[in-house]
């Protein structure tokens, strides 16, 4: 096999998180199967920014400066051209739904197989394969791909490797585009469901859930979360109740998260939820009842009421700081 | 309406919000244009509605006049899951007559190796429990005999069933709930589907399509237990007119891959882990059934707990009992060593030959389930569904034959009657009921009935309404175990892994009373298999509660709507997607 092209998406001088979780998986899968990894940049990026996705372990950066970023058909168009010129067998995305659409495009366009929400890709016989979770994350299905394969993480399935030093050569490629994506114009850039706090990307996370009493029991949660720096996510049960915005909620049908703290205040934690936190770093959870399942995955768990725990944290955590 | 005084409050003082006639029955088809046109519209993609559909493309293919005259869409098979067969539970252990009679160039290695089979009975046993750690072999009753059956997977058989319908023409729509029976001139003329894309509070999403009428000649309502539009139909009809109440139980079933195999199919009959005192009410029992994967060469086990919803203490719960019965050191040597691969929950019409509505109606009838064809002494009802599929399939063709204006299917029910159907269930038609005066007082009289093949004591047993059953909060739970969640488990990591994502702003589809008094709530609360109703830290221990109700949970058993509340269709394509149950 010849080469794995990962896509890094860009915001405001920055590669996003989850990119360079594929970019580094693209990276360590090529050393394995013994072929070369590549990266893909769209638009306005400086060759100082392009060359550090060397830092994550590919070796050339191709960048179609022309083409418009953030939309799926010239992303399309332009990996397309690449993966054809260059002989690349695999396209690898970080994931979220940008990368579904453009993996979807270019699976149709280039006749690959396609595997999405990928949480595990490993090397057989020198080819790809990639592992998805199915019913409910219950069983494992495993692609492996006849021809050409495009392969599409899980939000935060890929490890970003530690950064190393070395730079990557770019290349800039022009690309014509199709008359499809010469149709579409970025209007406007924001986050989808009017959320103004990343969630995705905090690193500590304070979430409420029921045990919280009240809607009010949030601002404790909220106060927590400032003095620690970090943000506030909620459980699909207080989202339910109109407790806390939906863009917030944690789980099988919310978002899914793995920052350095998740503190987990009046959750009991079941499966549904659980499954949206549980590659956190460490793990806390405060519960007034001992048999809640969440102390059984938690790193440090205190029995007790979290009106009078919450508001002693914030404080000590404020005091500490200074 | 209070019942805080003057006795224990029953569900059914207090009705869900539901007005079944107006919500449910649509009087007149849309325009041509707005509407599709099938030949025949089958509710219900499960083991009847899909035996039905096959018999009826097995005659058709002999008579190409007949099946033209019935335009682009000849059978049309609407199912709400994500597959036929998504949402079917049963034990399930089949006597295999009626399926062979159904797809005679089929065989029972056919079946197995098409995974929906699992072996034919060898060894059978029956135990009695007396406590938590006894279990008397007793000879095995008449009714209990099950050598020969084969141990199979509805939900399975439906997928199965399925390909053979598409294959021989049917149109098979999942994801496709009907929410409304269409009437025009006191006949059946099709049914509406539903609407998808809606909010929480009903109003339409960006991605919403609304339902569309689909006009047929004749509908068959094969929705299984407690049909949405099969209630509206009985009531619309009168088809209950004369007949006994329908009566429920409730079973929860999971699928175990156990290292050795088991070697005999084994049903247990109490009384423990439930309460043999009469004013518990609790009759039930367990079943453990071995299934051998002939796909993968796995040795599974399928193990179940099933109750009469008859019972009286709120705290009873099918879920936790089974977690329960499971601690039995009988279970316990079999399932050792092993893993749970599936789970599932359904309820199940209980009252049999007496509580059978009227079959048919005006350009429609009922099969399966729906028609309430389970013998619940003998533990089945797989075949009678699939013969009553069969039956209704060969009415509805000399209907279309006969090129009926509006399709009479009347010789269906004579044919019912007079089949193993008709036989089977009168024989046993008044065994169960002196089970509601309790086990050990009814207990005599069941054996006596059983023993005489029905002859005594004779003529008819009343049945009693479940929902009527006033409630108390009793000490059943004490007994349940503290999940592990290796070998016991939650309700919630249960629904985890039915596959079970409902959109989280779809709109309620569960209908309950608001401000109940706490013994309804927690009835409610404790039977739910799958934790949708949960009772607010807050709520008063006396007094009215206002349950929560995390519809999105909703495993679709259908227990509900035999305690006082309502399980109404949600949208197409939600619930579990069940596969070996």
């Amino acid at each position: 096999m010849s080469g794995i092209l990962a896509y890094a998406l860009h915001y405001e001088g920055a590669f996003n998180k989850n990119s360079l979780g594929g970019v580094s998986e693209a990276a360590r899968l090529a050393e394995q199967a013994g072929c070369v990894a590549h990266a893909v940049v769209i638009g306005d990026v400086s060759d100082e920014l392009a060359a550090t996705l060397g830092h994550y372990g590919v070796t050339k950066v191709f960048r179609a400066k022309d083409a418009p970023e953030g939309l799926a058909q010239p992303v399309v168009d332009v990996m397309a051209k690449v993966m054809d010129d260059n002989g690349h067998d695999y396209a690898l995305f970080g994931g979220g739904l940008l990368g579904f659409e453009i993996g979807a495009g270019l699976a149709a366009r280039l006749n690959a197989g396609v595997t999405m929400e990928v949480t595990q890709v490993n090397v057989v016989d020198g080819k790809l394969t990639a592992e998805r979770p199915i019913h409910g994350d219950s069983s494992i299905s495993t692609s492996s791909y006849k021809d050409r394969g495009i392969i599409i993480g899980r939000l935060n399935a890929f490890e970003t490797a530690v950064p190393g030093e070395s730079a990557a050569e770019v290349e800039d490629v022009t690309v014509e585009l199709s008359e499809a994506s010469q149709r579409l114009k970025m209007v406007t850039r924001g986050e989808q469901r009017g959320a103004d706090v990343d969630i995705e990307g905090a690193k500590i996370l304070v979430a409420g859930g029921r045990g919280l009493g009240k809607p009010e029991g949030f601002e404790l949660c909220e106060a927590l979360a400032e003095a620690l720096g970090g943000a506030v996510a909620a459980t699909r049960a207080v989202v339910d109740a109109g407790w806390y915005p939906y863009s917030t909620q944690i789980g099988q049908t919310g978002k899914t998260v793995s920052p350095k703290l998740y503190l987990a205040a009046g959750i009991s934690g079941a499966i549904q939820h659980k499954v949206g936190f549980q590659s956190s770093e460490n793990i806390v959870a405060i519960n007034k009842d001992s048999n809640a399942p969440i102390f059984e995955y938690s790193d440090l768990g205190i029995v007790g009421d979290l009106n009078k725990i919450l508001p002693k944290l914030t404080e000590a955590v404020k005091a500490k700081k200074g | 309406m209070s019942a805080s005084h003057g006795g224990a409050p029953a569900p059914a003082q207090f009705p869900p919000p539901v007005d079944p006639q107006g919500e449910f029955i649509k009087h007149g088809l849309d325009p041509e244009d707005d509407l599709i046109e099938v030949g025949v519209a089958i509710v219900g993609g499960g083991t009847a509605g899909l035996s039905c559909a096959n018999r009826l493309l097995q005659l058709l293919a002999d008579d190409e006049e007949l099946l033209e005259s019935l335009g682009e869409v000849p059978v049309a098979v609407i199912e709400k899951a994500k597959t036929c067969g998504g949402h079917n539970l049963s034990g399930a252990v089949m006597r295999p007559g009626a399926l062979q009679e159904l797809f005679p160039d089929v065989t029972r290695e056919d079946w197995r190796a098409e995974g929906f089979a699992f072996g034919a009975v060898c060894d059978e046993a029956v135990y009695l429990m007396p406590s938590a750690t006894k279990a008397v072999k007793i000879p095995t009753p008449p009714p209990f005999k099950n050598h020969g059956n084969e141990v199979i997977s509805v939900a399975a058989m439906a997928r199965y069933q399925q390909r053979l319908a598409e294959e021989a023409g049917a149109y098979v729509l999942t994801e496709t709930a009907a929410t409304q029976l269409i009437v025009e001139d006191g006949a059946v003329v099709g049914v509406r589907s539903g609407d998808k894309g809606r909010g929480k509070d009903g109003q339409p999403l960006r991605n919403f399509e609304p339902g569309t009428d689909v006009k047929a000649k004749c509908t068959v309502l094969a929705e299984g237990c407690w049909g949405h539009l099969t209630g509206a139909a009985i009531r619309e009809f009168g088809l209950a007119e004369g007949r006994e109440p329908q009566v429920w139980e409730l079973g929860v079933k999971e699928v175990w891959r156990v290292p050795k195999p088991l070697d005999r199919l084994i049903h247990t009959i109490g009384p423990w882990p439930l309460k043999l005192k009469a004013k518990y009410g609790q009759i039930g029992g367990t079943w453990l059934y071995p299934m051998k994967d002939s796909k993968t060469g796995d040795d599974l086990v399928s193990i179940g707990f099933v109750i009469d919803l008859e019972y009286a203490d709120a705290t009873t719960s099918a879920h936790d009992l089974l977690q329960q019965f499971k601690l039995h050191p009988l279970v316990r040597e079999i399932l050792a060593g092993g893993e749970r691969v599936s789970w599932g929950a359904k309820a199940l019409p209980a009252g049999g030959w007496w509580s059978m509505p009227k079959l048919t109606m005006p350009g429609a009838l009922l099969v399966g389930d729906s028609a309430g064809m389970v013998d619940t002494v003998a533990l089945k009802g797989v075949h009678h569904s699939v013969l009553s599929g069969k039956l209704a399939a060969e009415a509805i063709y000399a209907s279309l034959k006969r090129g009926d204006a509006v399709a009479s299917v009347e010789g269906y029910e004579a044919a019912v009657n007079d089949s193993s159907i008709g036989q089977e269930l009168y024989e046993v038609r008044n065994t169960r009921q002196p089970f509601q005066k309790g086990f050990l007082r009814g207990g005599p009289l069941v054996n006596l009935m059983i023993m005489t093949k029905g002859r005594f004591p004779g003529g008819r047993r009343k049945w009693h309404r479940n929902d009527a059953k006033p409630m108390f909060i009793g000490d059943t739970k004490n007994g349940y175990p503290k999940p592990d969640g290796t070998y016991t488990f939650d309700k919630l990591s249960s629904v985890y892994i039915t596959g079970n994502a409902t959109r989280d702003d779809a709109p309620n589809h569960i209908r309950v009373r608001k401000r109940v008094p706490r013994e309804v709530a927690e009835t409610w609360a404790w039977m739910c298999p799958a934790g949708v109703y949960e009772i607010p830290d807050e709520a008063p221990s006396h007094g009215p509660v206002d349950v929560i109700v995390n519809y999105t949970n909703c495993v679709q058993c259908g227990a509900i709507t035999a305690k006082g509340g309502r399980l109404t269709t949600p949208e197409g394509g939600d619930g579990p997607l069940y596969r070996n149950l």
